[in-house]
């Protein structure tokens, strides 16, 4: 067994990224060139790895894919090992690693905080790859007992049943995917007032010299899981012009379950969707992080982000993956 | 060929035909597995429910809700596939397009129309 840390934090020099799954590689070197992001620490794609190993569930799926199933059998089959991965027990040494964790990083804090749990797969940021690792996120932590249960389900979620479907179709069509190794982003969880996406350029038509913004009420997730029509802004990416700018229709906002670590949607009221989230000082701290992300990384990028108290938060950052400069 | 929709074209500009077919669940998803080729697919705002499976088999996708930033709108673009995203149905009733032959045409400035063929 190897003897490595399960966690990695911010404050660590030396570190080997290679462990931090794309999104966690990306928010390290956000963090480390200045950038605001949720205070956070990472578990390293090997208890990932330890965990499906220990539980033989590689040699499940060759043995499930080998048989030529009917896209039919993926429910039971995925409803089975996440089962499995749910009950699975953590090492001593991992609870014991994460108790440390949880304390030092509410100690940092300054008092119990909530966490917002999401994975970070190796392979999120590969074109036509993106979205097998594109897991889902568990907001609202506050227990070890919840933050436990969601490190668990990032993992099994590469195991749904949409999943699943994927790797079959790929199967199907001889396309070798690559071998997925999971880590785990544990974050300070940002109840955001406004949040939403930004691209360094404008995804529409690929104008390099435009930004495009997408906001919403609340969280972030509404945006990105197509829950809303957001307001749609477009910037002059050289110097601050907002060249266009449309309402949406913003009907609901997601916010904190009070019966535990999930979230619950309500509609938004009237008055507040009939006007952009954004407002003129919003839209300038976006487009200064917008110059200094595409900087940091060299290449176009799409980002989450947030704002809690007018306070603006990077959730993530990834490079946008259909465009490619050298072409 | 009659107008039946409109939204914010947010991938590829080329036009797209097929057959309209509704996917809300993950059933739907599988009932579709190995015949999504060339279909047009709609979605609403059960959102989450990603066609990522099927995805690079279709010719176009339409979402009710959503934005350029969406997932959806991603993938889409990551396949070049067009997509047109808070769309607009001018039916009260979308199912009684489903089955359908439809066209997605881009209209500019970002604006994708949807019109039905065999009516």
């Amino acid at each position: 067994m190897n003897h490595d840390n399960y966690f990695s934090f911010l404050e660590e020099k030396k570190l080997n990224t290679n462990l931090l799954g794309s999104k966690g590689k990306n928010l390290f070197k956000l963090h480390d060139n200045g950038i605001n992001i949720p205070h956070c620490f990472v578990l390293n794609s090997h208890a990932y790895t330890e965990a499906i190993t220990k539980l033989e569930i590689p040699k499940k799926l060759r043995l499930f894919f080998s048989r030529s199933n009917p896209p039919t059998r993926v429910i039971n089959f995925s409803n089975n090992i996440t089962t499995e991965i749910l009950n699975y027990e953590f090492p001593k040494r991992l609870i014991l690693e994460l108790q440390q964790a949880v304390t030092r990083f509410n100690d940092d804090m300054g008092g119990e905080i909530s966490f917002a749990i999401r994975s970070s797969a190796n392979i999120e940021d590969q074109l036509k790859f993106s979205f097998a690792g594109q897991a889902e996120s568990f907001l609202f932590n506050n227990s070890l007992i919840e933050i436990i249960h969601s490190i668990k389900s990032c993992w099994a979620s590469l195991f749904s049943p949409l999943s699943l479907l994927y790797i079959l179709k790929c199967n199907q069509r001889g396309i070798e995917l690559p071998t997925i190794e999971m880590a785990v982003i544990i974050q300070e969880m940002i109840d955001s007032d406004i949040a939403g996406v930004l691209f360094t350029i404008n995804v529409l038509n690929n104008n390099v010299n435009q930004m495009l913004i997408n906001s919403s009420w609340g969280l972030c997730e509404t945006v990105t899981n197509n829950s809303v029509i957001p307001d749609l802004i477009i910037l002059d990416k050289n110097e601050f012009i907002v060249i266009d700018s449309k309402v949406g229709d913003k009907e609901i906002r997601r916010v904190k379950n009070p019966n535990g670590p999930s979230t619950i949607i309500v509609k938004n009221e009237p008055e507040i969707k009939k006007f952009l989230c954004l407002k003129h000082e919003h839209l300038l701290k976006i487009h200064d992080l917008g110059l200094n992300i595409e900087k940091i990384f060299g290449y176009p990028q799409d980002i989450e982000w947030a704002f809690k108290n007018d306070v603006l938060y990077t959730l993530q950052s990834r490079p946008i993956t259909n465009f490619s400069l050298d072409e | 060929m009659k107008l039946i929709g409109e939204g914010l074209s947010c991938s590829s500009k080329k036009d797209a035909i097929g057959e309209l077919v509704h996917v809300k669940t993950i059933e739907d998803v599988i009932e579709l597995f190995d015949s999504a080729q060339g279909k047009i697919c709609l979605v609403d705002d059960a959102g989450i429910t990603t066609l990522g499976p099927i995805l690079s088999e279709l010719s176009g996708t339409i979402c009710t809700t959503g934005g350029a930033g969406s997932h959806l709108a991603i993938i889409s673009r990551e396949f070049g596939i067009p997509c047109i995203m808070a769309t607009r149905l001018h039916v009260t009733d979308a199912s009684i397009l489903i089955g359908k032959q439809v066209q997605i045409k881009y209209d500019g400035e970002n604006k994708g129309l949807i019109y039905v063929l065999d009516d």
